[in-house]
């Protein structure tokens, strides 16, 4: 396998994802969102205070970004992740195109390296846009007040800025985990319904379990708990153990998933 | 002095097995430089899995294929000078025609303006130019078959893998596909033709390979395939049938059989058909109709491959079967 072969495989994904109505939707919706978000807060009087930050949302626009995080990892974020990686090998399965991609000048391998890289860009891409438009939207809409911290500190707004970027961007490794494990299923089932929709049930039902009272072990080694590390990065002074913990399992879910997706291609025989 | 044209392909003992079914096994194949193979056996032979084993689409459980003399792995790229087509192409529906040969080309290392100038070249060599932009999800199967021949030609192909490219055209259109094969192998190119179209197969071909359960039953030339063939069966009208029957007893080479639709069904090759013909004429008797019904090498790919009942009441083997008709033999 080539880098550049695997570049020019992402190139052309990348390409072809760009075309696509529903990438565009998704990509739209993320910048939209928190504006929509961000105005519904200001014309009606109550304030979600049942949600981390609910109730500094009219004080500080960093406090809506977070609020939005606090729902996009429960929600939004799985959706994100399996919206390409789950369709992206299943699609070609979908309009027979396995013989065209692989009847060219690239091997198995490049263009499994290449499509991973393409939905792992568009997860992180979408990431980056529902983070940078919920930042806006709440500087914009409600102001860049001094954040209150889950410690009762207050943040300068440039330092509240920084802790905010660095929440979104801790949720990443999760990311990329769920991103994987949509992969695996796309490749395992050759079908986008399966390759979309389970990576989706998984994380849900990752996060009602969290919920109720199972065993410790079993609680860490879930993915989901990952996207909730961030918290940490809001108390003063900060904590990270969390963070590493779950960047870990992140990755562990990421290395296993593309390890047998990667197996499955190469072994395939594409026959129809 | 004859000099044996370059061999471009070459698969050696090749067998893939599905569950409990041989779908190849131990198949050999060659290609040349310059010669249209053709590769022919009734659906459910093996052709088509062949041609995916050949590319590197399915892993074969045993055998070797060596392309350009190196040997093929699936999983690895395809070298740059190969190109295929199996089964109905198919492309990405949100994209235009265009779209999908640009990616393709990208795919295939071409740049910038190349690719553009590789990507219009393809268009116009298969008759797609006009409608290019057009999205391919509202493309008939011809104009897809068109666009999966341009995707082949943009690798500028010195071997090309064409799995039945006639079978969605129009007359049209398959002629000018038959104009394009024949012109890159003068060119240079192997060809290797897999068809049902045995009259495309005679006209295009150098030489055949007959593919029945797996195996391959017959290869050679087309002029080997020919010397093995039956006489060719044509069904007659005359003016007087039965005693048009009475002057084939009399007729060198003519064996006559019974058709359901009236008239008689005259086995015989062109010679003994022209005398019988004439004879016909000479005791008074008119020709209506004489429509060849089986070419000869129909004739013998169906007995090759004991295809079905009609077959077995057209072409009579020269090793009897059960279900062999009752055809009269004169003298």
């Amino acid at each position: 396998m080539s880098l550049r072969g695997a570049a020019t495989v992402t190139a052309v994904e990348c390409a072809k994802l760009a075309r696509q109505v529903k990438v565009q939707v998704v990509l739209g919706a993320c910048v939209a969102g928190p504006f929509a978000f961000a105005a519904a807060l200001r014309v009606q009087s109550s304030m979600p205070e049942d949600t981390l930050f609910g109730r500094a949302v009219t004080d500080s626009g960093f406090a809506l970004s977070l609020v939005v995080l606090g729902f996009a990892a429960l929600w939004v974020l799985p959706v994100l992740t399996s919206i390409v990686g789950g369709d992206v090998f299943s699609a070609d399965d979908r309009f027979g195109t396995w013989k065209t991609l692989l009847t060219r000048s690239r091997s198995r391998s490049e263009v499994f390296a290449g499509k991973v890289i393409a939905a792992m860009t568009f997860s992180v891409l979408a990431l980056a846009v529902l983070a940078a438009s919920s930042v806006v939207a709440g500087m914009f809409v409600i102001g860049s007040g001094p954040l209150i911290t889950l410690s009762g500190t207050l943040l300068p707004a440039p330092r509240a800025l920084a802790r905010v970027a660095l929440a979104w961007i801790s949720v990443l490794p999760p990311m990329i985990g769920l991103t994987a494990l949509a992969v695996a299923l796309s490749v395992a089932s050759r079908n986008s319904g399966a390759g979309i929709g389970l990576p989706v049930l998984a994380a849900l039902t990752m996060q009602l379990y969290a919920l109720v009272d199972g065993p410790e072990f079993a609680r860490r080694v879930l993915i989901t708990s990952a996207l909730g590390a961030w918290h940490g990065l809001l108390a003063e002074p900060p904590y990270h153990g969390p963070l590493v913990y779950g960047a870990t399992v992140s990755g562990a879910y990421a290395l296993v998933s593309l390890a047998i997706a990667y197996r499955m291609l190469l072994r395939r025989d594409i026959a129809a | 002095m004859h000099q044996t044209p370059h061999i471009t392909l070459e698969a050696i003992g090749v067998s893939k097995r599905y569950a409990t079914h041989d779908a190849l096994c131990k198949v050999d194949l060659t290609a040349r430089c310059g010669e249209v193979h053709g590769l022919l056996g009734p659906n459910g032979a093996g052709k088509t899995t062949l041609m995916r084993v050949l590319l590197g689409l399915v892993r074969p459980d045993g055998g070797r294929v060596r392309l350009f003399g190196r040997e093929i792995d699936a999983g690895g790229p395809l070298p740059d000078c190969v190109a295929g087509l199996v089964d109905v192409p198919a492309f990405y529906p949100y994209l235009t025609g265009r779209e999908n040969l640009a990616l393709l080309a990208r795919l295939d290392g071409a740049k910038g303006p190349t690719r553009r100038a590789a990507v219009d070249a393809a268009l116009d060599q298969t008759g797609l130019a006009s409608r290019a932009d057009a999205p391919v999800t509202g493309y008939s199967a011809g104009m897809r078959q068109r666009l999966g021949l341009a995707a082949a030609l943009l690798r500028s192909p010195a071997l090309i893998l064409l799995d039945e490219p006639t079978s969605s055209l129009d007359p049209a259109g398959a002629a000018d596909v038959r104009a394009l094969v024949r012109r890159m192998a003068n060119d240079g190119a192997a060809v290797l033709l897999s068809s049902h179209d045995m009259a495309e197969v005679e006209e295009l071909c150098a030489r055949v390979s007959i593919l029945h359960d797996g195996r391959v039953i017959f290869s050679g030339t087309i002029d080997e395939l020919r010397s093995r063939a039956p006489a060719a069966v044509h069904a007659i009208r005359t003016s007087d049938d039965c005693a048009a029957r009475i002057v084939a007893t009399w007729s060198q080479g003519v064996r006559i059989g019974t058709a359901a639709d009236g008239g008689f069904d005259v086995a015989a090759d062109s010679e003994a058909l022209d005398a019988y013909v004439i004879a016909l004429g000479r005791a008074g008797i008119a020709v209506r109709a004489l429509e060849r019904r089986v070419r000869s090498l129909e004739s013998l790919f169906l007995e090759l491959t004991m295809e079905g009942a009609h077959c077995a009441d057209l072409a009579p083997a020269s090793g009897s079967t059960p279900d062999e008709p009752d055809w009269e033999l004169a003298s």
